[in-house]
C-alpha cells in the first residue's frame, strides 16, 4: 500500500520506464533491509549497529504492508524499533555509544563476514525461483528473497560472534527474517504475541549481557 | 478461579513473578517457591481423575478451555497428570535450593519456568509451543549466566541452537497443513518430518549439535542446570508425543523408527566415548545428560513394544536420578569451593568428604543404569528391545556403556588416591548424613522395587490416546 502510491505516479513515464521504476521501488525497500543486515554483520560499532537496525525494522514495514493489514503489519517493526530504542538506552549507560567511524580501514574478519555474506545472498537470489516453485508457491519471489535473506545473514552473525550485543542483533534478524516467511504463509494473533513477547525479552536479556559484561570488565 | 487454565498455568506464573519482588528475602522466596508448587502438583493430582470435587457437602467443578487472542487453551483432567509431574520436579529443586548458593533467582524463576513448560504441554495448535519454549532459553539466561561473569560461549550457543529450532518447527506446522490435504504427498511427509527432527534435534542437543550441552554444564551452577535441563528433557519428551500423538504421517512414517534408534545409540555412544577423555566433573554432567536423551530418544524409537509404558517407568527414577547427581555436584562445589571439579581437586576425596563421595558414587552408577539401581528396570527394558537390532546399533550401545563404566573406574581411582598434604579449611558437615542415606535407601529402593516409582505415573500419558494400543 505504501509503496504503491509513487509506484503508480511513475507509471505515466515513457518508454516502459515506469514499470521499470514501480518494480524498483518495489524492491527498494527489500535491499535496503538486506544491506542494514550485511552491515551489522559486517561491522562492529555499536552506535552504527544499532542505526542500521533501526533502519531494518523500518524497511520491513512495505513488504509487511503487502500481505497484512496496517495495524498488523505494524506490530513488528514497532516491536523492533523498540527493542532497538531498550537497546540504545542501554549502550548509553554503559557509556557504549561512541563516534562513527564511517572510513576506517576493515579487517580481515570485517572482509571475510562481507564475503561470505554477499555469497550467501547471491546464492539465494540464483535458487530463490527453485526455492519459491518447490516450497513456497504462495510467497512472492520479493518477499521470499527478504525473509530468507534475513534468515540466512542471521544465522551466518549467529554462527560468527561470541559478544552478546551481536548475539541479540543476530537472533533479531533471523527471527525477523522468519517471522517475515510465516506472516506470508499464516496469520495469527497468538503467535503474533508470542513473537512479541519473544521480541521484548530478547531486548532485555541482551541488555542484562551487555550490562553485566561492562560490570565484569570494570572487575578486571 | 475455576478454571485449569487459570489454576495451573496463569496463577504459579504471576506467583512466579510476584516471588520477584521478594526475592531479597531468600528463606521467604525459597519457602514460597517449595510450597506453591507441591499445592499445585497435589492438586493436580486430586482433579486428575475428574474436574468436579465433592467435599464436605460442597462441589467444586473446574471448566477446562479458556479464550485468549481467538485461541482456546485448553487443560484436560488427564493432561494435569502431567503438569502434577512437571511441578513436582520444581517443588524438588526448590526444596533443597536453600542449602546452595543458587542466586536469587532461581525460586521465582523455576515457578515461570514450569509453568511455561506446563503451557507447551497444552497450547493449541501446539506447534506455537515452539515459541513458548524459546521464551523458556530467554528467562533462563540470568540463572544460566549470572551477574558477576561475563556471558559466555556454553550460554550463547544455548541461545542460538534454541532460536534456530524455532522456525524449523512452525514451518513443520504448515507443510504439515498440505499434508493432511493429500496423505500420499510423500516429499510433504519427508520434508514435515525431517523439519520436525531437525528442531528437536537443536532444542535437545543431540549429537553432533550436542557442543552447548558439556559447555553450559560447566559454566553455571549444578543445581541450576540440572534443573533447567531435566525438566527440558520431560517437556520436550513429551512434547515429541504430542507430535506423535497428532500426527498419523509422522506416527506412521515408514523408517521413523529406524531414525530413532540411530540418533538415540548415537547419543549413547558420543556420550560414553567422551566421557572416558573427560578431567571435569562439571562436564560430565553434560554428557550424562546426552546419555540420557539417548535412552528416552530409544524409548520412543520401541513404538511398537509399548513407548508410553517405557516412558512412563522411566520418568521418576531419572527425575530422581538428575536431583541427586544436581544434589552431589553442587555439594563437591561448596565443599571444594570450585566450579570445575577439576579430576586434581578431586584426589582422595573419599578421605577428606567421605560422605559426599558416597553420594557421588552412588549417583553416577545410578544415573549410568546399572544393576540395583533405580534407573536399571527401565534401562533393562530398552537393551532388551534393542537386542534384536542390527549389529551396528547393538556395538554402539556397548560401546557407548563400556565408556561409562571406564570412567566411572577412572573418577573411583582419583577419589582413592592418598590425600595431598594440604590443610582442608573446610569439614563435612554431619547433618549431611541424613540426606545422602535418604538418597542412597531411595535408589535401592527404587532398583529392587521398580513399582514404587512407576506406580504414581501409571496414568500420566493417558491423554496421548492415539498412541494408545
Amino acid at each position: 500500500m505504501v509503496s504503491s502510491l509513487p509506484a503508480g505516479a511513475v507509471n505515466f513515464l515513457p518508454f516502459g520506464w515506469g514499470q521499470l521504476m514501480d518494480e524498483f521501488l518495489q524492491s527498494l525497500p527489500i535491499y535496503i533491509a538486506l544491506a542494514t543486515a550485511m552491515l551489522n554483520l559486517v561491522r562492529r560499532q555499536w552506535t552504527l549497529n544499532l542505526i542500521s537496525l533501526a533502519v531494518l525494522f523500518i524497511s520491513i514495514i512495505p513488504p509487511l504492508l503487502r500481505i497484512l493489514p496496517t495495524p498488523l503489519a505494524l506490530i513488528l517493526p514497532f516491536t523492533g524499533l523498540m527493542v532497538t530504542l531498550i537497546l540504545y538506552l542501554t549502550l548509553l549507560n554503559v557509556g557504549g555509544i561512541e563516534r562513527i567511524h564511517f572510513f576506517r580501514r576493515p579487517t580481515s574478519g570485517e572482509v571475510f563476514r562481507a564475503l561470505v555474506g554477499a555469497f550467501q545472498i547471491t546464492i539465494l537470489r540464483v535458487f530463490l525461483l527453485t526455492i519459491q516453485q518447490a516450497i513456497f508457491p504462495q510467497v512472492s519471489l520479493n518477499h521470499l528473497f527478504l525473509s530468507l535473506g534475513l534468515v540466512l545473514v542471521g544465522l551466518l552473525q549467529l554462527g560468527t560472534i561470541q559478544e552478546p550485543f551481536y548475539l541479540a542483533i543476530g537472533i533479531l534478524t533471523f527471527l525477523s527474517g522468519s517471522q517475515l516467511l510465516i506472516s506470508a504463509l499464516e496469520f495469527s494473533y497468538l503467535l503474533e504475541a508470542l513473537f512479541v513477547a519473544v521480541n521484548l525479552l530478547l531486548a532485555i536479556v541482551g541488555a542484562f549481557f551487555i550490562v553485566k559484561n561492562e560490570e565484569s570488565k570494570q572487575h578486571e | 478461579m475455576n478454571n485449569t487454565v487459570l489454576i495451573w498455568f496463569a496463577l504459579p506464573l504471576l506467583l512466579g513473578l510476584a516471588l520477584v519482588t521478594i526475592q531479597r528475602f531468600r528463606r521467604l522466596s525459597a519457602f514460597l517457591a517449595t510450597i506453591i508448587p507441591l499445592l499445585l502438583a497435589g492438586s493436580a493430582m486430586v482433579f486428575s481423575g475428574g474436574l468436579t470435587l465433592q467435599i464436605i457437602g460442597r462441589v467444586f467443578t473446574l471448566s477446562d478451555n479458556f479464550q485468549i487472542f481467538g485461541r482456546t487453551l485448553q487443560i484436560t483432567a488427564d493432561q494435569l497428570r502431567i503438569l502434577a509431574l512437571l511441578y513436582f520436579l520444581c517443588f524438588l529443586w526448590n526444596l533443597t535450593s536453600g542449602m546452595f548458593d543458587v542466586g536469587r533467582w532461581f525460586n521465582s524463576l523455576s515457578l515461570v519456568i514450569t509453568a511455561l513448560w506446563g503451557a507447551v504441554q497444552f497450547i493449541s495448535p501446539f506447534l506455537y509451543s515452539a515459541v513458548v519454549i524459546e521464551l523458556i532459553a530467554l528467562i533462563s539466561t540470568p540463572l544460566l549466566s549470572p551477574r558477576g561473569t561475563p556471558a559466555k560461549n556454553g550460554v550463547i550457543r544455548f541461545l542460538s541452537m534454541q532460536t534456530l529450532a524455532l522456525p524449523l518447527i512452525l514451518l513443520s506446522g504448515w507443510m504439515v497443513s498440505g499434508i493432511e490435504t493429500s496423505p500420499s504427498a510423500e516429499a510433504l511427509v519427508l520434508r514435515g518430518s525431517l523439519l520436525v527432527i531437525a528442531g528437536f534435534s537443536l532444542w535437545a542437543g543431540i549429537f553432533p549439535i550436542h557442543s552447548w550441552l558439556p559447555m553450559l554444564t560447566e559454566e553455571a551452577h549444578p543445581w541450576i542446570i540440572t534443573f533447567l535441563q531435566t525438566i527440558m528433557q520431560i517437556g520436550l519428551a513429551l512434547f515429541f508425543l504430542t507430535f506423535l500423538n497428532q500426527f498419523a504421517w509422522l506416527r506412521n512414517l515408514e523408517g521413523l523408527t529406524q531414525v530413532l534408534k540411530w540418533i538415540g545409540s548415537l547419543c549413547i555412544v558420543s556420550a560414553g566415548v567422551m566421557l572416558v577423555f573427560q578431567r571435569r566433573l562439571s562436564r560430565v554432567l553434560g554428557y550424562i545428560y546426552l546419555a540420557g536423551t539417548g535412552y528416552i530418544v530409544l524409548s520412543m524409537a520401541s513404538i511398537q513394544q509399548g513407548p508410553l509404558e517405557l516412558l512412563s517407568l522411566m520418568l521418576l527414577p531419572m527425575i530422581f536420578s538428575y536431583w541427586s547427581l544436581g544434589f552431589t555436584f553442587s555439594a563437591l562445589r561448596q565443599a571444594l569451593d570450585s566450579e570445575i571439579l577439576d579430576y586434581d581437586e578431586l584426589a582422595g576425596l573419599v578421605w577428606r568428604y567421605p560422605r559426599i563421595s558416597i553420594l557421588l558414587v552412588s549417583s553416577l552408577l545410578n544415573s549410568f543404569g546399572l544393576p540395583l539401581f533405580s534407573l536399571f528396570p527401565s534401562r533393562r527394558i530398552i537393551l532388551g528391545i534393542v537386542a534384536t537390532e542390527s549389529l551396528a546399533i547393538r556395538l554402539f550401545i556397548s560401546v557407548g556403556i563400556l565408556g561409562m563404566v571406564l570412567m566411572f573406574l577412572r573418577l573411583l581411582s582419583v577419589l582413592l588416591q592418598p590425600p595431598p598434604d594440604v590443610e582442608q579449611d573446610k569439614v563435612e558437615s554431619p547433618f549431611l548424613a541424613l540426606p545422602v542415606a535418604l538418597i542412597l535407601l531411595l535408589m535401592l529402593v527404587g532398583g529392587l522395587f521398580p513399582q514404587v516409582f512407576s506406580a504414581p505415573l501409571n496414568d500420566l500419558l493417558v491423554s496421548f490416546q492415539n498412541l494408545l494400543r
